[in-house]
Parts: C-alpha cells; sequence; structure tokens
C-alpha cells in the first residue's frame, strides 16, 4: 500500500446504506432508485445486511448514514430490521443519520428510530410551495413536511435538518424567501440549501432540453444563493459547506468526513466506497446486486486506485468545498504533500483576483467564489 | 560518367494528381526498388507529410535505365506539391534540365498546374506533358491534351497518357526521358561548381547537402568551399540516393548525389550555395535562385510564462529541419514574452504550429496571421514589419505597401459570378480572364496577399462546391490606403489582437471583429468591456457579461471520482489561454480576428 493512503486505514470510516426504493421517482433525482411497487423488500435488506456484514471485521465506524431512495419507503418492520442490526453491529457511532420522507415517515417509524439509536434526521421537504413540489415530482405537501419535522421534534429528536431546493423553474427570489423562512421557524439544526441542477437522463432535464421548461436566469439563481447564506446566518446557521448549513456543533459529521476525504464504506446497489485507498462503486442494479450478494460474491463494479496526485488532488476539491477550507497540517498529514506548494499556481491566480483567503494555516474560498467554486475548483482538479 | 547518359528531371503537380505514385512506379520499373519495397509515397518521408497527402521537403534518388543499349542514369528530384513551398520547387527545377508536367485525366489543368508550368519555363527546363490516370472511368484524356495546349502551350500530340497506378505507358514515358530530355552540358574539364538544392541535417553525421554538380567534379577527401559563406570543408562522404544512401568515390558533371562534410549547423548551409574545390575555386558562383521569403508571420507565446525557454528549445530543433522558418524572440505589452515566426504560408505555418505540439509538451498560444508589410519612413528609409504593432506612429510614415500577387483561380464557368464578387470584395483586380473549355475557365487576378492568405481558397471552394484551383506568386509591394484597428480588453489594448485593413472597410471589420471577440472570449466573475479603435478613436465597444453561478451544487461519496473528471474537464477547457490583465483569452480569440464572414 502506497504511503499516502497510510492515514486512513486505521482511521474509522463513514458507513453509509443506500435504500434503493422510492414510492415513485423525483423529476431532478439522478440517483439511483426503483419504484417500490413489486419489490421483494425483505431479501433486499437481507442483502444489505448481508454486505454490511462482510465489514464486521471493522472495529468501529464513525458515523452511519442510511439514504436513497428513500428508506422510509421500506416497510416499517424491514426498516427496523436494517437499523437495528446495523446499529448493534457498530453501537458506538458518533452520528447515525436516516433520510426520511415527510409523507412516510409516520409516528411509529420515527419513535423506531429513536429506540434504535438514530440520532439525526434529514428531512427531504425541498419546498415549502405546491406548485414548486409538484414540478419536483415530490408526492408531499407542505403541510406534510411540516408535520413530520414537528413530530420528530417532539419524539426528542435534537439533530433534525431538512433538504431545499431553489431556482426551481417558476420561482422567484421572493418565494424562495419564503420557503427559507418557513423552513427557519421550524426550529431545525440543519438546512440543506442546493441550486437545482438538471442531471442528464432526469425528467426536468428532458423538459428543458425539449423547451417545456427553462431553466432560472443565472442572476436570480445567484441571488437566491446569497440570499440563503445572508438569511440563514441572520437566523444563527453557519454555512460550513457550499450547500450546507447548520447551528454550531451541528454540522453533517458524516459529510464532513467525505469533504476531509476520510475513508467510508458504501453498502447497497450503486452505493459508492473510498476504503483502503480504493475508489469503488457497487452495480447499480437492484437484482444484479441481490444475487451477486447471495453468491457470496462482491457487488463492487467500478474499482480505481487514486494514485497520490489524486489524492491531493482530490482532498484539496473535497476539503475547499467547506468552509473551514483546507487545514494545512491536516493537508500535509493525509497527503503528504505541502498544499501551499503544489498548488502555487492556481494558489497564486485565484488569491491575487480575491477567490481565496488564506488565514493561520487555513486556506479557503472567498465568500464570493462560492457561486462560481467549480471555475476555482478545478483549478485543483489536477497537478 | 559520360554526361550524355544523364537526366535530370523533375516531376511537378497539381496536388493528388499522382506525381509520388508516378515516382514509386518509376522506381519500380528502374529496379532501384522492388514492388515489396515500395512502400506508398517511398519520397516523402515525414509524418505529416503522408497524413495531409503533401510532399514539403524536396529529396533526390537516382535509377539506372536500359534504353537503346545504354545504360541511363536518371536522377529524379521531388518537389513539394504546395504553393506555400514555390521556392523549393524551383530550387528543384534549377538543378534539373527538364520537368515532367502531370496532369489528371480526369480533374484536367489545375491553378497549380499552371503555376507549376510557369516556374519551369521561368527555369528554363524542358518541360514533357504527362496525363496521369487514363485508366479511370472519368478519365478524359483528349479533353485534357486540349487543355494543356491551350493553357501551357505544350504540343498535345506530344502528352504522354499513362496511369502511375497500373504502370501502363510508364516504361515509354522513361524511354522518352532518355530520348526527349536534355543531356546536362559536358563541362568537365571546368573548375567544379555544384549547387545545393537541399539540406537536412543528421543527428549524427552533421549536415548531409543535396547537389548537382554543374561542372568539374567532387571527390572524397577534397576540400571544399561553399561560395556563399566561404568556408571551407573537408568531405568525408559523397554518395546517391539510391534510395538509400549509398557513398561514392565521386560525383562527376551532370550528376545528383549528397556530400557530407562535418558541417555542424544547417544555418552554414545556404540552399541555392554554389559548391566548389578549395584549391581551385570557380571564379563565379552559379547563378542563385531568389531566397525564400516569410510572407505570412505569427507570434507563439508559451500558455505558461515559464516555458519560454522550452518553446525556444523547440523552435531550435525544427530549424534543423526546416531552414525556411523563422523565429525572432518577441515582447509583447499585453502577451509577455514569446516568438515571433516566419513562414512561407499558412499550410507552412500549420505544419510548424503542427509538429511543435506533436513533438513537445508545450501548451501554446498562437496570434493570428498577418501578411508583411513596407513602411516607407519619413526619411525614405524602408522597413519590413511582420506585425501590426510594429507599425511606426503614423506621423513618421511616409507611405505603406502591403505585398501582391498573380492569382490565378480556375474554375467552372457556373462558380464565375460567385468567385468574381468575392475577390472584388478582397480588393482583387480582375486581369484576364481565359476559358480552358465551354466549362472551365481560368482568371488571373492582381490580389493583396493579405485579402487571399487566410480563408480565401475555402471560400472559393465553398463558391464552386468544391471545384474552384487556386495558386498565387508574389509580385511586388504597393501603397494603400491602410490602417490599423486596434483591440481594447478590459481596457487594455491588446497588441497581438490589432490588425491591418484597408481603410474602405476598416470600420466594419472593427464592428465585426468585435462580435466575435465576445463570441471567442469566455464569460468571466466580472463584465469585459471590449473596445475597438482606429487611429486611437473608440468606434465600438461590446461587453462581455460576467457569470453569475458556477458550482456543483451536491457533492457527496459517491460522486468523487464522476466530478472530479468533470472539473479536469473544466480545467482543460482554460488550456491555450492567455491571462491579459485578469482576462483570460482562448487561442480561439487570436484567430478569431480573421473571421471575415458574418
Amino acid at each position: 500500500m502506497s504511503s499516502h493512503s497510510a492515514p486512513s486505514d486505521d482511521e474509522a470510516p463513514g458507513l453509509y446504506l443506500h435504500v434503493p426504493f422510492c414510492a415513485s421517482k423525483c423529476g431532478y433525482c439522478a440517483f439511483y432508485s426503483q419504484p417500490t411497487a413489486g419489490r421483494d423488500m425483505p431479501r433486499l435488506v437481507s442483502a444489505l445486511l448481508e454486505e454490511a456484514q462482510r465489514y464486521q471485521a471493522v472495529p468501529a465506524v464513525r458515523t452511519i448514514y442510511i439514504g436513497g431512495g428513500s428508506p422510509t419507503s421500506l416497510p416499517a418492520d424491514q426498516l427496523a430490521r436494517l437499523v437495528e442490526t446495523v446499529a448493534s453491529t457498530w453501537p458506538n457511532a458518533e452520528e447515525f443519520t436516516v433520510e426520511c420522507n415527510p409523507g412516510q415517515a409516520n409516528i411509529e417509524m420515527l419513535s423506531m428510530l429513536a429506540c434504535c439509536g438514530v440520532n439525526r434526521l434529514s428531512f427531504g421537504v425541498q419546498s415549502f410551495h405546491r406548485s414548486e413540489l409538484e414540478l419536483l415530482g415530490r408526492r408531499h405537501s407542505a403541510d406534510e413536511a411540516v408535520r413530520s419535522v414537528r413530530q420528530a421534534q417532539d419524539l426528542g429528536f435534537t439533530n433534525v435538518g431538512i433538504d431545499l431546493i431553489f431556482a426551481v423553474p417558476g420561482s422567484t427570489l421572493d418565494s424562495w424567501q419564503r420557503s427559507l423562512e418557513s423552513a427557519i421557524s421550524l426550529g431545525m439544526q440543519h438546512i440543506s440549501a442546493y441550486s437545482l441542477s438538471f442531471e442528464p437522463g432526469t425528467p426536468l432535464y428532458e423538459a428543458r432540453r425539449l423547451g417545456r421548461i427553462d431553466s432560472i436566469e443565472e442572476d436570480t439563481d445567484r441571488a437566491m444563493y446569497e440570499l440563503a447564506i445572508d438569511l440563514l446566518a441572520a437566523a444563527g446557521f453557519v454555512q460550513y459547506e457550499i450547500s450546507n448549513f447548520a447551528r454550531e456543533g451541528f454540522e453533517c459529521r458524516h459529510n464532513m468526513g467525505c469533504w476531509e476525504n476520510r475513508p467510508y464504506i458504501g453498502i447497497g446497489p450503486s452505493a459508492a466506497s473510498y476504503w483502503r485507498g480504493e475508489r469503488t462503486a457497487n452495480v447499480a442494479d437492484i437484482d444484479a446486486y441481490i444475487s451477486r450478494i447471495e453468491a457470496g460474491r462482491p457487488a463492487t463494479e467500478q474499482r480505481q486506485q487514486p494514485d497520490r496526485d489524486d489524492c491531493i488532488c482530490e482532498t484539496a476539491v473535497l476539503n475547499l468545498r467547506t468552509r473551514r477550507g483546507v487545514n494545512l497540517a491536516d493537508f500535509q498529514r493525509r497527503t503528504g504533500a505541502d498544499f501551499r506548494k503544489v498548488f502555487a499556481t492556481p494558489l497564486r491566480r485565484h488569491e491575487r483576483e480575491g477567490l481565496i483567503e488564506a488565514g493561520a494555516g487555513q486556506v479557503r474560498l472567498a465568500r464570493r467564489a462560492l457561486a462560481v467554486a467549480d471555475s476555482v475548483l478545478c483549478d485543483f482538479s489536477s497537478l | 560518367m559520360d554526361t550524355k547518359y544523364i537526366r535530370n528531371f523533375s516531376i511537378v503537380a497539381h496536388i493528388d494528381h499522382g506525381k509520388s505514385t508516378l515516382a514509386d512506379r518509376m522506381l519500380e520499373l528502374t529496379g532501384t526498388i522492388t514492388a515489396r519495397e515500395a512502400k506508398e509515397q517511398l519520397l516523402d518521408d515525414m509524418d505529416i507529410e503522408r497524413e495531409r497527402g503533401i510532399t514539403i521537403k524536396a529529396s533526390a534518388v537516382t535509377m539506372h535505365y536500359e534504353y537503346e543499349g545504354h545504360t541511363y542514369m536518371l536522377n529524379l528530384i521531388d518537389t513539394p506539391g504546395h504553393v506555400d513551398f514555390h521556392y523549393e520547387v524551383s530550387r528543384a527545377l534549377a538543378a534539373c534540365e527538364g520537368a515532367l508536367l502531370v496532369v489528371d485525366a480526369s480533374q484536367g489543368v489545375e491553378a497549380q498546374t499552371v503555376a507549376n508550368a510557369y516556374l519551369a519555363v521561368e527555369t528554363g527546363v524542358e518541360i514533357m506533358g504527362v496525363i496521369n490516370k487514363v485508366d479511370l472511368p472519368a478519365a478524359q484524356p483528349d479533353v485534357v491534351a486540349e487543355e494543356i495546349e491551350h493553357v501551357l502551350g505544350i504540343r498535345k500530340n506530344e502528352c504522354f497518357a499513362i496511369s502511375a497506378k497500373t504502370g501502363k505507358g510508364v516504361r515509354e514515358l522513361l524511354d522518352a526521358i532518355c530520348e526527349l530530355l536534355p543531356a546536362p552540358a559536358e563541362r568537365g574539364s571546368e573548375p567544379t561548381r555544384a549547387l545545393v538544392f537541399d539540406s537536412h541535417s543528421d543527428p549524427y553525421r552533421g549536415v548531409i547537402c543535396y547537389v548537382r554538380v554543374f561542372s568539374g567534379k567532387l571527390r572524397v577527401r577534397q576540400k571544399m568551399r561553399l561560395m556563399h559563406t566561404g568556408r571551407s570543408y573537408l568531405v568525408t562522404e559523397l554518395g546517391k540516393f539510391r534510395p538509400a544512401m549509398t557513398p561514392v568515390e565521386e560525383l562527376g558533371t551532370g550528376e545528383v548525389g549528397y556530400i557530407v562534410a562535418n558541417i555542424r549547423d544547417l544555418a552554414d548551409v545556404h540552399v541555392g550555395d554554389t559548391v566548389t574545390d578549395d584549391a581551385n575555386p570557380a571564379p563565379d558562383p552559379l547563378k542563385s535562385y531568389q531566397p525564400p521569403m516569410q510572407m505570412v508571420f505569427s507570434d507563439f507565446y508559451p500558455g505558461d510564462n515559464t516555458e519560454y525557454s522550452k518553446l525556444r528549445a523547440a523552435f531550435e530543433k525544427l530549424t534543423l529541419n526546416d531552414a525556411s522558418f523563422t523565429f525572432v524572440p518577441q515582447n509583447s505589452p499585453a502577451l509577455g514574452f514569446g516568438f515571433r515566426c516566419g513562414f512561407l504560408g499558412l499550410l507552412h505555418m500549420e505544419i510548424i504550429q503542427e509538429r511543435l505540439e506533436r513533438e513537445n509538451d508545450i501548451d501554446i498560444v498562437q496570434t493570428a496571421p498577418t501578411v508583411s508589410y513596407e513602411v516607407v519612413m519619413s526619411d525614405g528609409q524602408v522597413r519590413r514589419i511582420g506585425s501590426p504593432s510594429e507599425l511606426p506612429d503614423r506621423t513618421h510614415i511616409q507611405e505603406l505597401r502591403e505585398p501582391f500577387v498573380r492569382l490565378e483561380i480556375i474554375t467552372s464557368t457556373e462558380s464565375i459570378g460567385g468567385i468574381m464578387k468575392l475577390a472584388e470584395a478582397r480588393r482583387c483586380k480582375l486581369v484576364k480572364t481565359d476559358y480552358l473549355n465551354p466549362t472551365r475557365v481560368m482568371m488571373e487576378y492582381r490580389a493583396p496577399l493579405a485579402e487571399i492568405v487566410y480563408d480565401f481558397y475555402d471560400q472559393i471552394k465553398g463558391i464552386s462546391r468544391g471545384y474552384a484551383t487556386m495558386d498565387y506568386e508574389l509580385t511586388d509591394f504597393e501603397a494603400t490606403n491602410l490602417v490599423r484597428i486596434d483591440i481594447l480588453v478590459n481596457g487594455q489594448p491588446v497588441d497581438a489582437l490589432s490588425i491591418i485593413v484597408h481603410r474602405d472597410n476598416a470600420e466594419q471589420r472593427g464592428r465585426k471583429l468585435i462580435l466575435k471577440l465576445k463570441k471567442a472570449i469566455p464569460r468571466h466573475q466580472f463584465e469585459v468591456p471590449l473596445q475597438v479603435a482606429i487611429g486611437g478613436k473608440i468606434i465600438a465597444r461590446e461587453t462581455v457579461k460576467a457569470y453569475r453561478k458556477d458550482v456543483t451544487a451536491k457533492l457527496y461519496g459517491g460522486d468523487v471520482t464522476r466530478k472530479m473528471k468533470v472539473l479536469k474537464k473544466q480545467k482543460e477547457g482554460k488550456r491555450r489561454m492567455k491571462s491579459i490583465g485578469s482576462v483570460q483569452i482562448p487561442q480561439k480569440a487570436f484567430m478569431s480576428i480573421l473571421d471575415t464572414s458574418d
């Protein structure tokens, strides 16, 4: 094993479980998922647990995250089986998140999650406007979203987050402000605010291609983003990553692990891992996944071993997405490289243009660079 | 060898009319190479030449052929087939007594055929008309023979109908070369004079000179002198191309071969120079021909300023095999340190550019090519400039002259109107029109080089649906009403974007130009104003709008590999850009200023 990946070997990884089912597919979603209808859910859960068992020898995981798809589209008993087993295998995770769909997560399901040690919930609310929810293909209503979040809070969850999407066709700066205010008023700990992206292969992408919908003006998109940063800051949310905001101490540790380029293990169809210096991805097909697991074979389909340069660049790009930025000492420890030295050329230019700012032992994107981060980060994508 | 049995000749032809195939067939029929050895187009030995199907460097091969009981020595001197390399054709012809003018039996006489015929006539060599590809179904040898007689004045009944591909008629052609082409003059007893008609650099043996002996002889271990530089060298090897380099003890009058004489630097050998015996020198050198003139200039800058010395090394390497390309250091206020390069023409430029990129890993930004101008200063002094930025202040200029060419276009009669309209818009003056036959016409123009050097050929190809061919040759420089258009990017003048144009269409060109630039310059995080100035006065303005949003909203564990790829691609898109202040100008922006289309 090459030296650069050595630090990650003894590091406790994050654990991600992918539930590849949804009640219906959302118009913007490019993640792998299938409709629940007619699926053998217990069999899939067994396969997930079987794959998870293969990592039994890993003594501890830092964080657990069950996402999808939609974990709450599983029957309650199956979700309980999944959560319980994982929690008992790795009882000491600092953070255990389950993604919830507002319309699906009922009070029984939520209390079961609480009982099993889940300590963080993330609700896919996306919007508080009916027209936007319809366009996005979401089945729930704004009221259901509010109700679900309140139920979770009433059950004692103290770390609850929601996802919001802005720059949805038809939205305005005003409608976005009202969505943000609704979110803030719910008194949660975490908000992710994503600019809508049109991913190839999604219904929204097709609709735009056919001219049925238009993406929103770039200036408006930018203004919506800036508005989110300002309003959320005023409400006490700290922006800690390009699209993520949290109250002090409630940053999603699982995702921070990814941006710190720490190792993680992905379980389930299409799930990706960064483990023992290798980036792998499981086969993105439920049946193929199940049959491989049941046959005792690896579910891995893509395999790539980042070399030292890849590791340096990945670490730089991922770190720079966070508001903490690159911690020079951590960077050196993780990659064995001097960040300021290997990226001297792009740093010189972007610092001169005020897109990157340096503090004590830290280098990060300037606020004005956030909305155009890719145009800066691309200069760190190769050496 | 008795000069009576020596024949020195070249094959000249329009591109793709079968020159190289004919050469291959001759090599085979004379047993110089076997059919198995006959790689396609043996004489073209550079990759780019083969890829582009054109010959760039002349080369020479010696063949032996039995005719009427005598062994003849046939020296075939190959010539390039493109307008940019005219001077190489003339220097090859200067080493010959005869030339085969090859014309495709289905295509007929083309512009290059005419240009080549002119060159041959000017050099005074005997021309034999050869109609090739008579095996093709579309062949019209009789029609083509008529054309040859009409346009080139070669009697139609004296043309040879052959198929280089099948070999039909090639033996008869070889017989005719022995029978009809003149032998070299017998001057064996005169002092040695040999013409250097080409040279190349060999990493182990130094410079290899290609020579044709006109009088006396050359011997191994002789001390020879290059008359132009006056330097003397010991001849260490003489030889012939058969086609591999084959050493001989001497080269006699009329013969063609090579000299190795421990000459280190290609620059020490002037092609066109005369080699003589150092102990018994000839009183005068051979009549030389014009040295090549660089007609197209372009600046090359390293994308990254720290690669300047790497770029210099790359150019030095290139000049080892191409002495007709020049480069001098250039310091642009906007672009930093780079090189001003001179080329024979646009194709020559493209070839150099391609080799530079293929053989070196350097990110290059190249400015739009421009022709050279003559500036008559107030004090009467005449200066040659190869860049609009070198243009002195107007108050110091008495007259500004631009290069003019004789332009020949051969096309179908139905496209005459379109071509004449284009030519007029490009300030070309029709000199004469000549019908080759009822459907084909040859037009001769007097044209400003600047107007035809860039996209003119593509345009007439378009107008004539691929039918028209053109060729041109520099005639002189003439004073015209020229002005410089300057471009300001973000308020800063960018010398590399300046162009010199005729005053009558300067304003229109300027307006078009910034529209092109606006499209070519990527959006930045701030607005980039573009301005056009003529004579210091701003005449137009455009703005490249700022981009406001460029960020991946979601990047989690599952996306890392894919997103890194996307970012790398985005970075790749920034290559071949030059920073001017905080504005990134891509390669295509520099080139876009030449695009005159709407």
